[in-house]
């Protein structure tokens, strides 16, 4: 597990809607989605995706479901809104700046400067 | 998120609360089994593999809250859950909240009551529409800021001013004499003398018939018409609708009913209900004086003039235009209108002006409200602090295992909301009992046949105020200890409760306020004390004249228009008449009745024979007149000489009778009968002192007794007198009797006040001290409960932070009366200096009281004798029971998270 990173505050709904795009998916097939696209780089407390998924759909981000899974068993499927579209990709443009800016700024050679 | 998606969600998530937490629990349920699921294809067996899921997952019960959160409505939610746990956490300690409650009622309820007072006299608006553009215009000169006008200069201000919609005046009518037809006796009625354009102007309808056309208030004495106010209508006529176009007689003169005002009127006045309104062109039917000439004197000012402000003009351009007309008026009448000026006022400061005792009043209630208010909230928050570090180590587990500082705070902040809600409407029923209990008292305070009222009652601005006040003391008493037993160290906070050291600079304002408390308490209700025992005292020394069988009633024939000749004539016909009726044992005339609520003129006399002191005209004594019957119809013993005689008439020489303390003031030792005094100064009218009567008391029942001197009607004469007719049985008997009288000498003389003496006095000399007895007994108990709220909330305080400590002690073989001893010994300390300071306090109000009021009998030591002990005994019991519990502590109990 010493190889997992930690999410730094405030990336986990952006995470949640980039999973949630590619598909409608219960709970727990957004983590598994996560941890696949990420190539399980990154640590997620289970119990800690749901406060999250809440929010989101209290903002009218996601909306949600119930639906039976590929296991047969009764789960609540979220899928992205048109606001939770246009969201993910004003963050996922803000994301790429902020992580070009802090590359750059970190890949920076004594002699460039 | 917009609002309205969030307001949809906030109520979806309310109003389906158990659903919505049901499906949230199933899908967190999904979740961990379609982990086991996976962990299951693994190979794991099932029971396993769930087991798994579930560590996996996290703390469920964080995540679920966290997740409950979210989903919105948790506001709502938390507070139902934290109302929910308060009511069970406040019921577990039931002796506590209940003295919160009633600490904090009793501080609200103060206020409230006060605040009643203070809205009607201060803050209740003018009962007409727009009563913000209702100023008052009053007259300057160098002594007085608030006179009024006279008609003349009502006129210049009503045709020279600007700023106004219209501009009004009116004349208060005191005792006028009021009879549905000519057949009946006419009875003591108030009115009031108001411009044409009075009602019109304040734009009030009459909810029946007309307002007055402006030409009925042109030609002096010619429309008799009159406006009934709705009081009057409704007790006077059974709101009989038909009362329009009748005539009534108004001191014998007939006026013509056009209109009924509305109920929602009672009039401009704060304790005044004008019971009629008539055109000020019918001033002359009213006059008293017939020297005066009402509408053309400059000088002859009885108008209180108001105005509406146009819409758009202001105060100050008002104010403006005002002086300079009082410049004006000032160079064109220099005589009658030098160094005046003119001003305009609003309501507020018509009603906070500084010369208003009412405004002081309200001022001295509201502070001493308030401050009791804040007395209590401090107790209070004394008494939740003791109840928090209780609690302490109860936070400190609920902190470590996770919850937010904010969360408790709001929890703890919530159970000081129940109680100052609960106390507000505790607060609002006592101010409400207070209120209907100082109504009680109309009859005493009022009593008269005017039409007055105490405006004082519960409406919804007070009710609001007491509310918001309630929400206010919650804040001030729940936010300390809140914050400070939410600032606890978590690891000492759980292993015991000594978790913090308060420092001394509180406990020593704590300290304090219990001492004041206790002295405060302790003075007043010796005071209470001290007044009841002088005040019974007082009553047993009599008053020296006899009281029962007594008819008062009074005539003032004036109002219908008698001269000064037809006036002697009239009593004097009515005490013949009346002596020949069967039933009358005696009667008498006079200008003042003993211990009545009018007070006696004096009289500036010098002696004859005796030295005036250098620095002094003349010496003055109280005085009243009466006629020869007085002293045989009060029972008042002539000690020497003799009362008045039929001989002693206008054109007999000038004699007066004193009482014995007069007498033995001016002439010690000797005979006081056969001396001479002379009116006013040395070169005065000689009189002959031919009586010395027994002293009464005149002024009041708690009275020292005083110099009096009594001169005979008949060589000064009197217009205004009060007849008292002794009675063989019931004296409201003779009430017709006297009726009958002056029915056949004038039918139309009111008759003023009719009742029996001696239920009279014992309203005026006996009820009205009560009350004031009553209030400061209410209020030093209400200072004694205070205190012992503040001393058991000091030692229950102690106590929960000496648990430990106490403890140990006790595990060292303490045993529990030393415990006793050791937590009460504090109370004691400060019940006895609290007590010394009110024992101080008492002799320093003991001898105030004597000096004013009572018999200087020295201490009355069986009031300190009851007051103290009690006091004593109370206050030890609040510190008592703390104490007792810590004494009960069990050792292994307190040290058990050592």
């Amino acid at each position: 597990m010493t190889d997992q990173a930690q999410l730094l505050p405030g990336t986990l709904d952006l995470l949640i809607l980039r999973a949630v795009s590619l598909g409608a998916l219960h709970g727990y097939g957004i983590l598994l989605r996560i941890q696949q696209i990420s190539g399980g780089a990154l640590l997620i407390e289970q119990g800690a995706l749901y406060p999250g998924l809440f929010r989101l759909v209290r903002q009218g981000l996601l909306k949600a479901n119930w639906g039976t899974s590929e296991n047969n068993r009764r789960a609540k499927f979220y899928e992205l809104t048109a606001a939770g579209r246009k969201r993910l990709r004003e963050e996922t443009d803000t994301w790429n700046r902020l992580a070009t800016a802090i590359a750059s700024a970190l890949g920076t050679q004594p002699e460039e400067v | 998120m917009s609002i309205f998606s969030a307001i949809r969600s906030l109520a979806s998530a309310f109003l389906q609360r158990g659903q919505v937490h049901r499906e949230m629990e199933e899908e967190l349920r999904s979740h961990i089994q379609h982990r086991a699921d996976d962990l299951q294809r693994r190979g794991i067996s099932r029971k396993e593999a769930e087991r798994r899921a579930r560590l996996e997952f996290g703390g469920f019960e964080k995540f679920r809250e966290e997740a409950r959160e979210a989903l919105g409505g948790h506001f709502v939610e938390t507070l139902f859950q934290d109302l929910r746990f308060s009511v069970r956490s406040l019921r577990r300690t039931p002796g506590l909240t209940i003295f919160v409650i009633v600490t904090l009622a009793l501080g609200i309820g103060m206020v409230s009551g006060t605040f009643s007072m203070v809205d009607a006299l201060i803050f209740r608006p003018y009962p007409v529409p727009h009563p913000s553009g209702i100023v008052t215009l009053v007259s300057t000169t160098h002594d007085s800021s608030f006179d009024d006008f006279s008609y003349r200069e009502y006129l210049d201000l009503r045709d020279k001013t600007q700023s106004y919609a219209g501009v009004i005046a009116n004349s208060e009518m005191k005792a006028v004499g009021f009879s549905a037809d000519a057949a009946s006796t006419p009875r003591v009625t108030g009115g009031m003398m108001v411009s044409g354009n009075y009602l019109h102007v304040l734009a009030v309808e009459p909810q029946l018939g007309r307002s007055f056309r402006l030409e009925e208030d042109q030609v002096p004495g010619r429309d008799a018409v009159v406006v009934l106010g709705p009081e009057f209508w409704r007790r006077e006529f059974g709101s009989d609708p038909s009362v329009v176009g009748r005539h009534v007689r108004l001191n014998g003169v007939q006026f013509t009913v056009i209109g009924v005002a509305p109920e929602k009127f009672p009039g401009m006045q704060m304790f005044d209900r004008p019971d009629f309104y008539i055109p000020l062109a019918m001033a002359p039917v009213f006059s008293t004086d017939i020297q005066k000439n009402f509408f053309e004197d400059r000088d002859d000012r009885e108008l209180r003039v108001s105005a509406r402000l146009k819409p758009g003009a202001t105060l100050q351009q008002a104010q403006n235009e005002l002086a300079v007309l009082a410049k004006n008026l000032e160079s064109e009448y220099p005589k009658a209108n030098r160094g005046r000026g003119a001003a305009v006022h609003t309501q507020f400061e018509m009603r906070t002006r500084v010369d208003d005792a009412n405004w002081k009043f309200t001022v001295i209630f509201v502070v001493l409200s308030l401050a009791v208010l804040l007395v209590a909230c401090t107790n209070v928050a004394g008494l939740l602090l003791s109840r928090g570090r209780a609690r302490a180590r109860e936070i400190a587990i609920r902190l470590s295992i996770g919850a937010g500082r904010g969360r408790l705070i709001r929890l703890l902040m919530t159970e000081s909301l129940i109680l100052a809600t609960l106390g507000g409407l505790g607060g609002i029923a006592i101010g409400y009992a207070f209120v209907e209990w100082f109504h009680t008292f109309d009859q005493i305070v009022l009593m008269t046949d005017l039409p007055l009222a105490l405006p004082f009652r519960m409406d919804t601005r007070v009710l609001l105020a007491s509310l918001a006040l309630a929400m206010l003391s919650a804040l001030l008493c729940g936010l300390a200890p809140a914050l400070q037993s939410t600032r606890v160290d978590l690891v000492n906070g759980i292993k015991s409760a000594e978790v913090d050291v308060p420092g001394r600079k509180r406990m020593w304002g704590r300290n304090v306020l219990v001492v004041a408390q206790v002295s405060t308490s302790l003075m007043l209700l010796t005071a209470a004390f001290l007044m009841v025992r002088g005040f019974q005292r007082d009553l047993q020394v009599g008053t020296n004249f006899q009281k029962d069988h007594l008819l008062m009633t009074t005539f003032d024939p004036r109002l219908v228009q008698y001269n000064p000749a037809q006036t002697q004539a009239f009593y004097k016909l009515l005490t013949e008449r009346l002596r020949e009726a069967p039933g009358v044992q005696g009667d008498a005339l006079m200008q003042n009745i003993p211990l009545g609520t009018d007070h006696f003129d004096g009289l500036a006399f010098v002696p004859d024979g005796l030295q005036l002191p250098r620095d002094r005209e003349n010496f003055t004594s109280t005085m009243d007149t009466v006629d020869q019957g007085y002293f045989n119809t009060m029972a008042i013993p002539i000690l020497g000489g003799r009362g008045f005689l039929q001989s002693d008439s206008a054109e007999a020489p000038r004699v007066a009778v004193v009482n014995e303390q007069f007498a033995k003031h001016y002439w010690p030792g000797q005979n006081a009968v056969g001396e001479h005094i002379r009116l006013d100064s040395r070169d005065g009218a000689v009189v002959e002192i031919v009586g010395v009567a027994e002293t009464i008391k005149n002024e009041n029942a708690a009275d020292f007794p005083a110099d009096f001197i009594y001169l005979p009607l008949a060589q000064h004469p009197i217009a205004r007198l009060t007849l008292m007719v002794r009675s063989g049985g019931d004296p409201v008997q003779l009430v017709q009797t006297v009726k009958d009288a002056v029915r056949t000498l004038d039918p139309n003389l009111p008759m003023i006040d009719t009742r029996a003496y001696e239920e009279y006095y014992r309203n005026q000399a006996v009820e009205s001290p009560k009350i004031a007895m009553k209030m400061v007994g209410a209020m030093g108990l209400v200072g004694l409960l205070m205190a012992v709220a503040g001393l058991y909330g000091l030692i229950a305080y102690n106590v929960s932070r000496r648990t430990h400590e106490i403890g140990i002690r006790m595990a060292l073989g303490a045993g529990r009366s030393e415990v006793l001893r050791l937590v009460m010994g504090k109370g004691l300390v400060l019940v006895g200096i609290g007590t010394a300071l009110g024992l101080a306090m008492g002799f320093a109000v003991e001898r105030l009281m004597n000096s004013m009021l009572f018999d200087a009998g020295g201490v009355d030591a069986l009031a300190y004798v009851v007051v103290v002990p009690t006091l004593f005994v109370v206050t030890m019991l609040a510190a008592y029971i703390p104490a007792r519990r810590a004494s009960r502590i069990a050792p292994t109990e307190a040290l058990r998270y050592e």
